[in-house]
């Protein structure tokens, strides 16, 4: 088994590790205090090629894979979480198009987003429930040559920057997936909620009132939305949540590190405390086995490796990354002291930013209720 | 092919004057010289140049070279490199001396390839040794960062070269009248060596304290303008009219003018006393003021390397503790 | 245009006092050390691309070097030079400036076709500024270092404006040419995912010494004029004497030491 990632790979790191240091970091401060959408950063990444990483170079994507997806998002997010999380938001109807869309879908709404020009967010969760759809109440009903769409949705990160909205809803008895162009008459994000963390990206509830849809947006089969949207969910939402907690942890261990090294307390630095060593190991041992459990699951996926298989290891690395990530956050400001939760140190950031990935791209119960099927039956 | 026992000297001009490192050089060439009955030249190229011959005369030249055309008022690369090459083959010298300029960096390179010798730059130390019974120059430079000390020579070609930095070597008293043999040289200047030309010059003179020369010379680390007191620099600086200099980030930054950088790629000062505030200590910048006579540092962490290169050292807060340093030092003047 | 890039692959300034010296053998160890492309031949590479972007062209980079310089080439090429060409034998170990100069020239002689080269105005290890001026004597063309900017009048000429101790030159420099780039010049680009991805399918080509057609000889430390007779470590002598306390008392015991030594 060769765990040496390829020349390219590295490379990647290596670029985004620059992008991020040098263009993110000065502004993450600002940014995260302002709440204002980083959108020429976005149209930066886009540019460099960083966006369209799973979708295929016929649609204006680069198709490098789901492990180099995996590595952008660990490195943006060491810096500035939200980044991470917009990866981890923007990239579901990107799939969603790709694999389950038409030829004309494709070449209309994937060129824009995989060049960071445009924006896209993807709509499940209701005030109803997120993690169980079945009362799900947002209807689409055929309408002439197209749906009339009524409904409400929570929760939705950057409904309100988004030019394109994916959504899942019923369509008589089952569900479908479809699309919705910002402006379109019927549909209105109507709040944003205030959020503790990755405070740049607006997490909104948006409304269908009697908002009618061609059938041109109806993405993959009239009833079929269901099976769509949860591949998307567990390829791309899990997998970026699994890597914005890997990125954040490693953000937080790195902060921490740094003042550890440079604290001065009874004429030496704290670093020569076992007690501190010992803690710093338990971070890095965590950190790196957590790594290794996102890379694989991403790793399978570039070999092939179809998502409803992949479930379990996908669940496993959300599940343990977001998991060890609050921790870890959270002993990253105990080794700071009080200046753990300055925001001048950087450090306090991570866990506020982490806090969001207990429910991004499923709950972490929902991971153990992926996993545990599996096991037991 | 013997080579004349002389050593030759390049003497840039700028704004009319021989430079002081040109001078500096003049006077390390005449104590290497002493020591193997070698005579000391001045190179001088430009229009009406030989007018400086006295003044190179007056800092330590026994001979100057001087090479004159109106074409050559300021500085043109290959036209300079070929008449310099064409002396050298002429006139044969056994060690050839520039100073460390942004022009002498561009120039003796290729003089050196030209003449097909070798070139080291950036010397701290020039002294002569005997090495299998023949004297040779060892040319001392910093290495990785200024943490080591290397030693090269050339032992077969020549002339052997090398560049200096001003301000490392002491700058002789001036000994106007002093007798000297002057060759002038005419040229054919071919439109060849005038592939680059130069065609306009701009040299903003400063109107602060160079750090030339100065006694005493401040330097501002990032600690300062991080603690936001540059200004309590400069007034320190006012107070005991002593140069202000900075480290690189703070010349990044635009805090201090980019040409007042201390270090091994920037300034280097030799002052009576040097005085790094908010400077963490790192090799590169050390190295710019390795040969100061006494060293003063402040900074707030005890472990900072700065420490160890400092003869007294003053641990504190940048913002307690300088406006004490500046009313002690006020008092003291008083 | 015909562009080549020259650059070089140096330890991470960053880890400098990792470097040791073995006190027996004299050999700089530099094990561990991390490698970069010398920050400045990024400036010369990002020159380089700027006047493909602008003119269209053709980029070749180009360095000497051991055989893991060829990482710095990759870098360039995932950056968006054309082709690559690793020039690295046993021969050219040791070498001084004058002697990589030679070699660098030789190789262009021989391979490439070029209206402008491009270089690092200094390096970080040795930073000495001589590459530059002796590659262009070497191809007897003309050159210009330590410039900030330059425009390209017509594929005859460019006026170059270089940097001076306390203003700037501008100079007329007509084509073909070498110009050293100064770090200020630009800000180099980061790679693109498509870059990174194409780099592997650029023509990369390592020549040694017989490809290149010279003799050891002309080359590395055989071929330098310079050698290096000493290396030792160096620590500054200083007093290293430290106050540490209350701010008033600390200030007024200093500026006495220093008034007893006569420092001030």
């Amino acid at each position: 088994m060769d765990f040496e990632l390829s020349k390219e790979h590295k490379m990647l790191r290596k670029a985004v590790r620059l992008f991020a240091e040098k263009k993110v970091a000065p502004r993450a401060l600002e940014l995260d205090e302002k709440g204002e959408f980083p959108f020429d950063i976005t149209e930066e990444m886009g540019r460099l090629g960083l966006i369209g990483l799973v979708n295929s170079g016929s649609y204006g994507g680069n198709g490098m894979g789901h492990l180099a997806r995996m590595i952008v998002i660990e490195e943006l997010s060491r810096v500035f979480p939200s980044l991470g999380v917009f990866f981890q938001a923007g990239n579901l109807l990107m799939f969603a198009i790709e694999s389950f869309g038409n030829e004309d879908q494709r070449k209309k709404l994937l060129p824009g987003l995989c060049s960071g020009k445009t924006i896209s967010a993807f709509a499940v969760t209701e005030a109803s429930g997120g993690s169980d759809p079945t009362n799900m109440m947002t209807t689409a009903v055929r309408d002439g040559h197209g749906y009339t769409v009524n409904g409400r949705k929570t929760f939705i990160t950057n409904a309100e920057v988004a030019d394109y909205l994916g959504f899942l809803c019923r369509t008589e008895d089952k569900f479908s997936v479809f699309y919705v162009e910002k402006g379109t008459k019927g549909y209105e994000v109507t709040r944003r909620e205030p959020r503790p963390g990755v405070r740049c990206l607006p997490v909104n509830e948006l409304v269908f009132a009697d908002c009618w849809l061609p059938k041109d947006n109806l993405i993959g089969q009239e009833g079929k939305g269901m099976n769509a949207t949860l591949t998307t969910i567990s390829t791309i939402g899990r997998t970026g949540a699994a890597g914005v907690a890997l990125g954040a942890m490693q953000g937080a261990y790195d902060g921490a590190l740094k003042f550890c090294k440079e604290r001065i307390i009874y004429g030496k630095p704290i670093t020569n405390l076992q007690a501190i060593q010992f803690a710093l190991a338990d971070m890095n041992t965590e950190i790196e086995a957590t790594r290794w459990l996102c890379y694989l699951a991403a790793w399978m996926l570039d070999r092939g490796k179809s998502p409803r298989e992949m479930a379990p290891e996908i669940s496993r690395a959300k599940l343990h990354s977001v998991d060890m990530a609050l921790k870890n956050c959270i002993r990253a400001q105990q080794l700071m002291g009080a200046y753990g939760q300055s925001p001048e140190y950087r450090v306090e950031i991570f866990l506020r930013d982490a806090l969001e990935l207990l429910t991004a791209g499923g709950t972490q119960e929902a991971m153990r209720v992926t996993i545990g099927r599996s096991i037991t039956s | 092919m013997s080579y004349s026992r002389e050593i030759w000297v390049y003497c840039e001009v700028r704004n009319g004057k021989i430079t002081k490192g040109g001078m500096e050089l003049l006077g390390k060439s005449v104590v290497l010289g002493s020591g193997i009955g070698a005579k000391v030249a001045a190179v001088l190229v430009g229009d009406e140049i030989s007018a400086l011959a006295p003044e190179a005369a007056a800092y330590g030249a026994e001979k100057v070279y001087a090479v004159e055309d109106p074409k050559l008022h300021c500085y043109q690369s290959e036209a300079y490199a070929s008449i310099i090459a064409d002396l050298i083959k002429e006139n044969k010298p056994s060690i050839f001396l520039f100073s460390s300029t942004d022009i002498g960096d561009d120039l003796a390179p290729r003089v050196a390839a030209k003449a097909g010798t070798g070139l080291t730059a950036h010397c701290i130390e020039l002294r002569i040794e005997d090495r299998d019974g023949k004297p040779l120059l060892h040319q001392t430079v910093p290495g990785w960062g200024g943490s080591k000390r290397i030693d090269i020579i050339c032992p077969e070609k020549r002339p052997q070269m090398a560049t200096v930095k001003p301000g490392l070597f002491d700058c002789p008293v001036p000994v106007y009248g002093r007798p000297f043999e002057l060759l002038k040289t005419k040229v054919e200047l071919s439109n060849k060596l005038f592939r680059a030309k130069t065609i306009e010059v701009h040299e903003a003179p400063s109107c602060e304290l160079p750090l030339e020369g100065a006694d005493i010379v401040i330097a501002a680390g990032w600690g300062v303008c991080s603690a936001g007191e540059i200004d309590r620099v400069r007034e320190l600086a006012d107070v005991i009219c002593g140069a202000l200099g900075a480290t690189r980030p703070v010349t990044d930054k635009g805090f201090v003018p980019v040409d007042r950088m201390i270090g091994q790629s920037g300034k280097v000062v030799s002052p009576k006393l040097f005085i790094s505030l908010g400077a963490s200590g790192a090799m590169h910048y050390t190295t710019g003021f390795e040969k100061a006579k006494y060293v003063l540092a402040l900074d707030q962490n005890p472990h900072a390397a700065i420490f160890g290169m400092a003869d007294v050292g003053i641990v504190g807060d940048i913002k307690k503790t300088l406006p004490l340093l500046i009313n002690e030092l006020k008092e003291m003047r008083n | 245009m015909n562009l080549i890039v020259c650059i070089k692959q140096v330890p991470d300034p960053l880890y400098f006092d990792r470097i040791t010296l073995d006190p027996v053998t004299k050999l700089v160890k530099r094990e561990g050390v991390p490698l970069i492309m010398n920050p400045n031949d990024l400036n010369a590479v990002e020159t380089a691309l700027q006047i493909k972007d602008t003119y269209g062209g053709k980029i070749t980079v180009l360095t000497m070097g051991p055989p893991q310089s060829m990482e710095v080439l990759e870098e360039a090429l995932a950056l968006g030079a054309d082709e690559a060409i690793l020039l690295s034998d046993r021969a050219f170990a040791g070498a001084d400036a004058v002697a990589t100069s030679y070699t660098l020239a030789s190789a262009i002689k021989k391979f490439c076709e070029f209206d402008l080269i491009l270089c690092g105005y200094e390096t970080v290890d040795s930073g000495t500024r001589q590459v530059g001026p002796q590659l262009a004597e070497y191809l007897d063309i003309p050159h210009v270092t330590g410039v900030r900017s330059f425009k390209i009048e017509n594929p005859e000429y460019l006026i170059a404006e270089r940097r001076l101790e306390n203003g700037y030159m501008k100079i007329e420099v007509t084509l073909p040419a070498l110009i050293a780039v100064y770090n200020e010049a630009n800000d180099p680009r980061i790679p693109t995912v498509s870059g990174i991805m194409n780099m592997a399918s650029k023509s990369l080509k390592t020549y040694g010494l017989n490809e290149v057609g010279l003799i050891s000889a002309d080359v590395g430390l055989a071929g330098s004029p310079t050698q290096m007779a000493e290396m030792s470590e160096f620590k500054q002598n200083r007093r290293h004497e430290v106050f540490q306390g209350i701010p008033e008392e600390i200030v007024k015991q200093a500026i006495a030491r220093l008034k007893e030594l006569q420092a001030i």
